[in-house]
């Protein structure tokens, strides 16, 4: 039982939680379930699953891990709305409150929702730092750590915050695009991509425009800012992809008037 | 149809791009002038009589650089491109993904023909 600042004790209140429940084995279609459940003040809405899960119903499948909203697996639509659980108040809601797997995402059981086509679209975006060359300098750092690739804090700046996403695809269950376009590379994917075009240490620019510029990646974006509006981190993709489409543009742009560089080596 | 406007994609998107810029503060200053300041009688209608409108549509830079022109022709054609991106994204996102290609190609063969027009008529002034 949760209590005030001055000690009082708060009684729980009691809610009812609309679970959605999938069988694969059993379902032809996900359905609905209700528990009744005594929360506390101070509860999260990953508190209540997590209490239907140990004191009601063991077979309630959902994720979560870190409970402070670092690792980004506990992402679930409540009453409509793609939120991370563990960071959502339960007071926010009134006495039902209505939790479903993320929209836009294939089921596999329950509140748990298939990560592959995710993990697939963050790999095409290559996001690691490219070199475009083997340098002399990159060998040198290797065995001399005051050699490693410096940054200033403005070039840290630069991307710092499209480095801060938790991968927990609350920006893709609230994109428009990707519920007509599932292949469309999507919000995560594209701000993790800008990020290391935006790296000071990065060289793979060019590489990363032109997969841009394929179909359903920037261009397919309508700005509905949707992404930017539930993103629990504040990365803000919206922009993220629409700074992206610049680049995208410019370097079109350059390949018109220039020479193509070369793509040196493959890292 | 879809292919194409894939590879003109950057295009689009820059006019799209410059039409917003154009449409939310310029247009936005021109409907405060016109729409509002002057029927309230703030601003003078003769500021913008015949004369004097011809006179700015007209104006040169270094009497080489048709900047009234130039202003005139990106005021008339990049709204178009803006307005037709708007209304194919918009399409897209309430399920018409299936037909955007043949919808996105009328909609920007308008913002052709028009930003044609515009330009016929700012050059002809």
């Amino acid at each position: 039982m949760s209590s005030t600042n001055t000690g009082e004790a708060i009684a729980p209140t009691q809610k009812t939680i609309i679970i959605t429940r999938f069988d694969p084995d059993k379902d032809e279609v996900p359905r609905k379930q209700e528990y009744s459940v005594p929360c506390e003040d101070n509860w999260k809405v990953l508190d209540a699953v997590n209490f239907i899960k140990d004191e009601l119903d063991a077979t309630v499948s959902h994720r979560w891990s870190c409970r402070m909203a670092v690792c980004g697996s506990c992402g679930m639509m409540v009453n409509g709305e793609p939120k991370l659980t563990c960071k959502t108040s339960l007071k926010e809601y009134g006495d039902r409150v209505d939790i479903e797997p993320l929209a836009n995402f294939p089921i596999v059981r329950d509140l748990v929702v298939e990560l592959d086509g995710f993990m697939h679209k963050f790999e095409a975006v290559k996001p690691w730092i490219k070199r475009a060359k083997e340098k002399a300098e990159d060998k040198a750092a290797l065995h001399d750590t005051k050699l490693t690739f410096s940054q200033s804090a403005e070039e840290l700046g630069n991307f710092k915050q499209f480095s801060m996403c938790i991968n927990c695809m609350l920006c893709y269950s609230a994109c428009p695009v990707v519920a007509n376009e599932p292949d469309f590379l999507g919000p995560a994917a594209i701000a993790l991509g800008h990020r290391y075009n935006m790296d000071s240490r990065d060289e793979g620019n060019a590489e990363r425009n032109e997969i841009f510029r394929g179909e359903g990646t920037v261009f397919s974006c309508s700005f509905a800012n949707e992404c930017s509006e539930v993103c629990p981190k504040n990365v803000d993709p919206a922009a993220a992809v629409n700074q992206a489409k610049f680049e995208a543009v410019i370097d079109w742009a350059k390949g018109l008037v220039l020479p193509s560089p070369s793509s040196g080596g493959s890292n | 149809m879809k292919t194409l406007l894939l590879k003109l994609e950057p295009l689009i998107w820059f006019m799209f791009g410059q039409g917003i810029l154009i449409g939310t503060i310029l247009l936005t200053g021109w409907i405060l002038v016109v729409g509002v300041l002057m029927p309230l009688g703030i601003v003078d209608p003769a500021n913008l009589d015949y004369t004097r409108a011809h006179e700015l549509a007209t104006a040169s830079l270094f009497g080489v650089i048709p900047l009234g022109q130039l202003i005139l022709a990106a005021l008339l054609v990049l709204p178009l491109w803006k307005g037709a991106h708007h209304i194919r994204s918009l399409l897209v996102d309430f399920g018409g993904g299936e037909r955007d290609g043949i919808v996105g190609g009328l909609l920007y063969l308008v913002a052709i023909v028009g930003s044609g027009m515009g330009i016929a008529a700012v050059v002809g002034l």
